[in-house]
């Protein structure tokens, strides 16, 4: 029952999610069962919840990705500057008019924008001989703070309408998502997991550090650099299209670390599934909480996860043993 | 056979090892013993590919480990670290299947009534038998030890050195740092004090 419990409420969540909004519809269930029925549920209602399961997916297992890969427990993309490095190849392309938000242009530069500011936080960190966890998390946060406002000068600069605004370069919004989204988010997000799953046995061994992993076969640099564009791609793709959303790819994977164990094989499905559930469930609040206003996405989910991340720290638990 | 010829090892700017060359016979227990700083520990981690020589070669029978791909290594030599720290709460016996095979090596080394117990729950003393039995578990020609018995009580001293005696007698080459004097080491074939 444990294992297929966040998948449930995942499906729970994702049909009360499409019920709850703005406008009431009418006959939901007979609505639901006949595709393109309803207009507002199918155009509207449908493709943002679906992207909301796709955005948290994708960060879910970034974050997993992140904490592997780096072998800390606070490592996640707001963290390493990749979300923030994402925003600015997005925001930079869609602005000089390149390209536009949620297409593949505009993920390809947001994945990118990722690799580049993530390999910068790697090298800095590094710059004095072994990354150490310590240099890795402040060199990170000063990368994220960079171009976090690069972002917000570049998008100053434009006033057009598509190119968005800070907040959604800061916060996240789903409000804006339309069908044609889906596809460009789904196909990275697939890709990012398939190479999650197929570097998971890796990645536990790199939990028992570098040397120790290399005693038992594994390449570090080259998992590390192969965990780093698989980060890349999954939160490229979530953060070019649906702006930077917080605390999905730290809290994820830790609550499914505390329900199903360490193993990344089994933590890379339900880190998607757990960040799924939290971007939806956050999704439905910011736009019904303060209706007709909608929240910037990225205050719900802060408001969700960190919560649940304090209650991780505060309870004893043997799941991940900070030195 | 371990042939090490005319290695000189540099670290910050201090030669450790210097112009040294030894035979370490395949099919035997072999341990390096010194003072603190002397040594010991580099030149393993130069035998475990870990770290390449600044002169001179190590060959594990033909493989140079610096010049051998991971897993290939892997399957040639298996070392225990020192000071194995565990972050993530994986059981005892998930870490030594990293290995490989767990369920002999668990018994030998009075592993297996802890084996469902997570790693983040041992003392140093289990946390440190736990990281030689993943490497004994990976089955390799070669085995190398950083400090095996340093946190061992003296029956698990005594466990530890009776299967690193049957692994020598069925053909492993064993190699061992240790904080011993030459006289205890009554179970070495050969012991290593000198790296100059």
């Amino acid at each position: 029952m444990k294992k297929w419990l966040p998948a449930l409420l995942l499906a729970v969540a994702f049909i009360a999610s499409l019920y709850v909004g703005a406008t009431q519809i009418e006959s939901f269930w007979s609505a639901l069962f006949n595709p393109g029925s309803n207009e507002i549920l199918w155009q509207i209602r449908f493709p943002r919840v679906t992207a909301a399961v796709i955005v948290g997916a994708a960060l879910g297992v970034a974050g997993l990705l992140a904490q592997g890969a780096c072998n800390n427990a606070v490592a996640e993309p707001a963290i390493l500057g990749t979300a923030a490095g994402a925003s600015f190849g997005a925001v930079l392309a869609i602005s000089s008019g390149l390209v536009e938000v949620g297409t593949i242009g505009a993920i390809a530069c947001g994945t990118i924008g990722a690799l580049l500011t993530t390999s910068l936080t790697f090298k800095l960190a590094a710059i004095r001989g072994a990354l150490s966890s310590f240099a890795l998390i402040i060199v990170g946060i000063a990368v994220s703070a960079i171009f976090t406002s690069f972002v917000g000068i570049a998008s100053a600069m434009v006033s057009r309408a598509d190119a968005r605004s800070i907040s959604f370069w800061s916060f996240g919004s789903l409000a804006l998502v339309t069908p044609d989204n889906l596809i460009g988010i789904a196909v990275t997000t697939v890709i990012g997991i398939a190479i999650a799953w197929t570097i998971a046995p890796a990645l536990d061994r790199l939990s028992l550090g570098d040397a120790t992993a290399f005693h038992l076969g594994v390449n570090v640099a080259r998992i590390r650099l192969v965990a780093l564009i698989a980060l890349s791609i999954l939160a490229g793709g979530a953060v070019s299209t649906v702006g930077s959303i917080a605390f999905i790819g730290l809290a994820a994977p830790h609550i499914a670390r505390f329900i199903f164990g360490p193993s990344h094989r089994t933590l890379v499905m339900h880190s998607a599934i757990i960040g799924g559930l939290i971007v939806v469930v956050a999704d439905t609040l910011s736009r019904t909480i303060a209706q007709p206003n909608e929240l910037p996405i990225g205050l719900a989910t802060a408001l969700l996860g960190a919560p649940v991340l304090i209650a991780l720290v505060a309870f004893k638990n043997n799941v991940w043993r900070t030195q | 056979m371990i042939t090490i010829d005319e290695i000189t090892i540099v670290r910050d700017g201090r030669e450790i090892i210097y112009d040294y060359s030894e035979q370490i016979p395949a099919g035997s227990i072999t341990v390096i013993i010194g003072p603190n700083g002397c040594g010991k520990s580099t030149l393993l981690a130069a035998i475990a590919g870990d770290i390449a020589p600044d002169k001179g070669t190590i060959t594990i029978d033909e493989a140079h480990p610096i010049l051998t791909a991971a897993n290939t290594l892997a399957g040639i030599r298996a070392m225990a670290i020192q000071n194995q720290s565990f972050t993530l709460g994986f059981t005892v016996r998930e870490i030594v299947e990293m290995g490989g095979d767990s369920t002999d090596v668990l018994q030998a080394l009075g592993l297996a009534e802890i084996a469902d117990r997570l790693v983040t729950t041992l003392s140093g003393g289990e946390a440190q038998r736990v990281a030689i039995a993943q490497a004994i578990a990976q089955k390799t020609p070669v085995l190398l030890l950083d400090e095996p018995l340093a946190a061992q009580d003296v029956a698990s001293r005594k466990k530890i050195i009776e299967l690193l005696q049957q692994l020598a007698e069925s053909g492993t080459t064993v190699v061992v740092v240790a904080h011993s004097t030459e006289t205890e080491l009554t179970w070495a074939d050969k012991v290593i004090k000198q790296f100059h």
